[in-house]
């Protein structure tokens, strides 16, 4: 109906004439304030407080517990020290271009009168049609947030289990593997709901944190938070830090031998160099929908060159000065080199509460450590909100409280289905698998050849120099254009040969893909219906808000500029 | 440690730690944004 309606007009952007939904152009309203053709603010009318507000948010939207615990797992099983090289090469010719590509773009979005990517989109590529490519960027943070609030709330939930001293269990390994999955309902669907398990009060804990923070908005919410929340984990950080460096010389040398000695030889192994190129993507946050919505908040003179290399090189201290420093090299001091066998979870929440409860003082370190995490989480959910809540608002005109409450619900429905579906984790691998990481690369492409091939890399220079107190590099506008879009189609073909088909381990064990997880698994598919139940809603939103913009003519008071 | 893990850890860590420096060194010593000015 939509598509008819916009075929049929001689100009998408034309707006209806006097239509009756049309907003006054300087309306106060959150969703309609547009500075019509002025090009000067953001479609909402709100703005970061400060220079270091916006790199800060962006910086603990990109720290999050793969910093800590995914990059020194893939270091140490893909070459240690070596493994460094790669990691900067694809921060530089990967990362760093398409964070700097994403803020350009959202400023341009947001100085156009959009704060969300369907609008940013559409404005970008000249057409309204374009928002619907912008669904991902919807769809991404709304179902991580489902299940990374979960997440979160394991981290607080067992920052206090040092507090109140239940997360001393000895040194024996199964220990702590049963606490984790009694604690988490991962033996039987459910469990999170019949008592045997007190998660669901944290759960309900963090969501209301993430909510009132939201509420608050962007300048009062989250840059506020951030403000206080990153500088105390850089505290956090440092204080396990020295523990764990002052910890006996020969282990202390032994542990960070376990992570840094380079082995050169597995630079010759494509693995490396796809886990390498893969840590950094994920690292940083890109593709998330996340920092186009940030940057959409700038002001026209603000920066985007120099804000957007801080907020990466904030990311690579906390990944490569604190992760790489403390947690597998104090995992590897107390439990060995098994230690660097276990996945994410089970290094954070298998391995290093072992570590903490036979290390000195470890009651007080462990509590700071899951602290610590429990903020890095806390920032990055936060982002991962924004997005949607700014859709909500710009789209359909709905005041903050309104768009919270809707979100609430979405979320909540959510989150409630990883809880409930917690045997296995299945549900909560499935939407990390299929939205977080699969979705994330299609968005991230859709991203690049956007700026690249519609924005135009001769605009893309043009508008990135404005304001910019550091000159982006000539080249890494050809990059943006021909190497970036190539290099992560690579890396996409790559990952969805190593995970969707059934393949087999180096001992032989044979390994279900994600694709036959799907045909053996009724969790599985429930997931992915859930999954595609709400990109259909986002889709149908979409619809409508594209509809509404085209009427009050917020298209084309963009297109003046 | 071998020798080869201490020279990579150092790099790694020194260069990190001296852009993040010199990225926060260049934000926190820069004029605060006057607010948009009307097109002339």
């Amino acid at each position: 109906m939509d598509n008819a309606s916009e075929d049929s007009a001689p100009n998408p952007y034309e707006p209806v004439e006097n239509p009756s939904d049309a907003p006054p152009t300087t309306s106060t309203d959150s969703g309609s304030a547009v500075p019509s053709g002025s090009g000067k603010s953001s479609g909402s009318g709100e703005q970061w407080g400060s220079r270091i507000g916006v790199i800060l948010a962006v910086a603990g939207s990109a720290v999050g517990l793969g910093n800590f615990l995914r990059f020194p797992g893939q270091a140490a099983s893909n070459g240690g020290g070596a493994f460094l090289l790669p990691y900067f090469i694809s921060l530089l010719v990967l990362g760093i271009p398409l964070c700097w590509a994403e803020w350009t773009m959202g400023r341009f979005g947001g100085l156009r009168g959009f704060n969300s990517a369907p609008g940013i989109f559409g404005v970008i590529c000249r057409t309204p049609k374009a928002r619907f490519l912008a669904v991902p960027a919807l769809l991404i943070p709304l179902v991580i947030y489902m299940y990374y609030v979960v997440v979160e709330a394991w981290c607080l939930a067992y920052a206090f289990g040092y507090l109140n001293g239940s997360l001393l269990q000895g040194n024996d390994p199964a220990t702590y593997s049963k606490y984790f999955d009694d604690f988490v309902g991962a033996n039987n669907d459910g469990d999170a709901f019949n008592g045997s398990t007190n998660l669901i009060y944290f759960v309900l804990f963090t969501f209301a944190v993430n909510f009132i923070l939201i509420y608050r908005g962007v300048a009062k919410g989250i840059e506020t938070f951030c403000r206080f929340a990153i500088p105390l984990m850089v505290v956090c950080a440092l204080c396990v830090l020295v523990r764990v460096l002052t910890l006996p010389a020969d282990k202390v040398s032994a542990g960070l031998g376990f992570m840094w000695n380079p082995d050169f030889s597995s630079l010759s192994d494509p693995k490396t160099w796809l886990a390498a190129s893969g840590q950094i993507f994920f690292s940083l946050s890109v593709g998330f929908g996340v920092i186009i919505n940030y940057a959409s908040y700038l002001k026209k003179k603000d920066d985007v060159v120099l804000s957007g290399l801080t907020a990466c090189s904030m990311n690579e201290f906390f990944e490569v000065c604190l992760g790489g420093l403390i947690t597998l090299p104090a995992a590897f001091i107390f439990l060995g080199a098994a230690a660097g066998d276990q996945g994410t979870f089970g290094l954070g929440f298998n391995a290093l509460p072992n570590v903490f409860a036979q290390m000195p003082l470890g009651r007080f370190f462990g509590f700071l450590w899951f602290f610590m995490l429990f903020l890095a989480a806390i920032t990055s959910s936060l982002s991962m909100l924004q997005p949607v809540i700014a859709f909500l608002e710009e789209a359909f005109s709905l005041k903050r409280a309104q768009s919270a409450l809707i979100l609430g619900v979405l979320t909540i429905a959510g989150s409630g289905f990883v809880l409930y579906f917690s045997g296995g984790m299945k549900a909560l691998d499935t939407f990390d698998f299929w939205v977080g990481t699969f979705l994330i690369f299609v968005l991230a492409m859709i991203q690049a050849t956007i700026y690249g091939w519609v924005f135009g890399i001769e605009r893309g220079a043009v508008e990135s120099a404005v304001g910019a107190q550091l000159r982006m590099p000539t080249f890494v506008q050809f990059m943006l254009k021909f190497v970036v879009p190539v290099y992560l189609a690579v890396i996409f073909i790559a990952f969805v040969f190593q995970n969707l088909p059934d393949s087999t381990a180096a001992d032989g064990t044979p390994t279900p893909g994600y694709l036959s997880k799907i045909a053996g698994d009724v969790v599985v598919q429930r997931s992915l219906l859930f999954i595609l139940g709400v990109i259909a809603l986002l889709t149908v939103m979409v619809h409508f808000a594209g509809v509404r913009w085209i009427k009050q003519g917020k298209f084309a008071r963009a297109m003046e500029d | 440690m071998e020798p080869a893990g201490w020279i990579v850890m150092g790099v790694s860590v020194g260069s990190v730690i001296l852009l993040l420096t010199f990225c926060l060194f260049r934000v926190l010593t820069l004029p605060p944004v006057a607010d948009d000015e009307p097109d002339s």
